[in-house]
């Protein structure tokens, strides 16, 4: 353990580069460049807001902010685990041909997926701005949340990127989680509107955690109760475990698999 | 100790080779139940070891299959063995294929940079030899073009260029020089020539037995898996004819040409 820690530590560095050269390549050949990072949002965003707030009229206050916020924080999962997904699979002739410690390109993943939600951020910023929302002080606590959920993000990026080499069956699986997770989010609804039974079972998401938090430090200025974090942070901290597990058992194999 | 850059000591490494390969988890699930094998064993490594010096270049031969490349990944960190130990002293780069895991969609400087900053040098340093990395590999024109652009010759010249100007300790060379022109092969070899001076290691290998005898003070005979020779070239090269000589299905007579 200590080792990949040192590792890591020594290659720090090459986690960013990584995460911007991803970037890179995502808008490689595009003539907006980089702006797509900022326009793809806005236009998706703009869609769904549309969508969501046109045909399901729920009774929820400040709407469009509550709704743009959820999909944000999920799409922030979605695109770290997703790049993460395909991480090691799509750099198959760097992992053949030369060592780097190979939790960099699922752990990258995490931080291009992160440089993403900054400018998502900036679209949120734009719709508070033109719903004339002023957030209560708890806002600045939003960024804490997130940090949980790059945690989490991190920890199922590990083992997501080495499975996915061992199975290749590893990206529909994870599609279709994908796809449930974020209807099984309050992110268009609000968790109380939910039977109770369902409640319960939903409430162990780590997602429906943070997306509860966020809303609540966003727009409704309540500090999240502290056994709410202790029980967020003891899930997040067990997943990001079990996944750091599973990446050691695999990663040995990974250049003769890929 | 004595005064060793790489240090193998018996390296093994088996691999499945699948012939139906298996690689879903459904697969995986049914073919628990049917606990029918769907791999052989394919011993690749068998109880390899030898010593690289400071200032030597070790020279590796033998037949296409026998483990040379294998053998090289598992000292570049690629592989690990499945058991026995590799010790390398100092910063080691490996030039496996024509590239050094390049990425198609980045730039020639882009990658030089990506490459060596994984090979765990340091950005400040590459930056400063840039210039004269592009120089080396002829590439002035071609510095801002993505590398999917690049012919297989102009990958080498990039990859060579990069592994020498970030100045490792130890070069590991595959049988890839074939690919440049014969003015590029030359510059190399006088690069290797030079690295061999300033007391560095270079494990390099060919199948072109001019040059194997022309560049390197040890040779080691790589025969199915096993060490099959290691000593002063003549020695090594006369062992690997002689086997071939034994198996004459399966000698390509081209392997043993010489292309210099």
């Amino acid at each position: 353990m200590t080792s990949i820690r040192e590792e890591m530590w020594k290659t720090r560095g090459i986690l960013f580069n990584f995460a911007v050269s991803d970037l890179k390549i995502r808008y490689r050949n595009s003539i907006l460049g980089v702006l797509w990072s900022f326009v793809e949002p806005l236009l998706l965003l703009a869609v769904l807001f549309i969508v969501f707030s046109t045909m399901f009229k729920f009774e929820i206050p400040n709407f469009p902010i509550y709704l743009l916020l959820g999909i944000i924080c999920y799409r922030f999962f979605q695109n770290g685990t997703t790049l993460a997904l395909s991480s090691l699979t799509n750099r198959s002739a760097t992992i053949t041909q030369i060592y780097f410690p190979r939790s960099i390109p699922g752990l990258s993943a995490g931080i291009t997926s992160a440089i993403m939600l900054v400018c998502e951020l900036g679209v949120l910023g734009i719709f508070m701005a033109s719903f004339q929302f002023v957030p209560p002080i708890t806002i600045l606590l939003l960024p804490l949340v997130l940090a949980l959920e790059l945690l989490l993000i991190f920890g199922i990026a590990l083992p997501l990127s080495v499975l996915n080499v061992k199975f290749s069956d590893t990206g529909f699986i994870w599609g279709v989680v994908i796809s449930a997770g974020f209807f099984l989010t309050p992110i268009f609804y609000q968790f109380d509107m939910l039977p109770e039974m369902i409640r319960n079972v939903l409430q162990f998401s780590p997602m429906v955690q943070i997306v509860t938090m966020a809303h609540h430090v966003v727009l409704y200025g309540i500090l999240p109760s502290v056994n709410a974090v202790l029980y967020a942070v003891g899930s997040i901290s067990t997943i990001t475990v079990i996944g750091y597990l599973i990446f050691r058992k695999y990663q040995a194999r990974i250049a003769e698999d890929v | 100790m004595s005064d060793y850059a790489v240090s193998v000591k018996n390296v093994s490494k088996k691999f499945n080779l699948f012939h139906e390969k298996r690689d879903s988890i459904y697969e995986s699930a049914a073919g628990f139940f049917q606990k029918k094998r769907h791999s052989e064993i394919l011993q690749t490594l068998d109880d390899v070891s030898f010593n690289v010096k400071r200032g030597e270049i070790f020279g590796i031969i033998g037949r296409n299959g026998d483990g040379k490349t294998t053998l090289l990944r598992i000292i570049s960190k690629i592989y690990s063995p499945d058991s026995g130990s590799v010790d390398v002293r100092g910063s080691i780069i490996p030039i496996l294929a024509i590239g050094l895991g390049f990425h198609p969609e980045l730039t020639a400087i882009s990658n030089i940079y990506q490459s060596s900053i994984l090979l765990g040098f340091n950005k400040n340093e590459i930056t400063k030899r840039i210039p004269e990395i592009i120089k080396f590999a002829e590439l002035e024109r071609f510095a801002d073009t993505k590398v999917k652009n690049f012919s297989s010759g102009m990958q080498l010249r990039l990859a060579f260029a990069t592994s020498v100007l970030v100045d490792p300790d130890i070069l590991i060379v595959d049988e890839v020089l074939a690919v440049g022109d014969i003015n590029f092969q030359k510059k190399c070899l006088d690069t290797i020539m030079s690295f061999k001076k300033r007391g560095k290691a270079i494990i390099f290998v060919s199948h072109s037995m001019g040059e194997i005898s022309k560049f390197c003070d040890t040779v080691m005979f790589l025969k199915e898996g096993k060490v099959g020779n290691i000593g002063s070239p003549a020695e090594s090269i006369a062992a690997y004819q002689e086997y071939l000589a034994k198996h004459p299905e399966i000698n390509p007579k081209k392997n043993l040409s010489d292309s210099v």
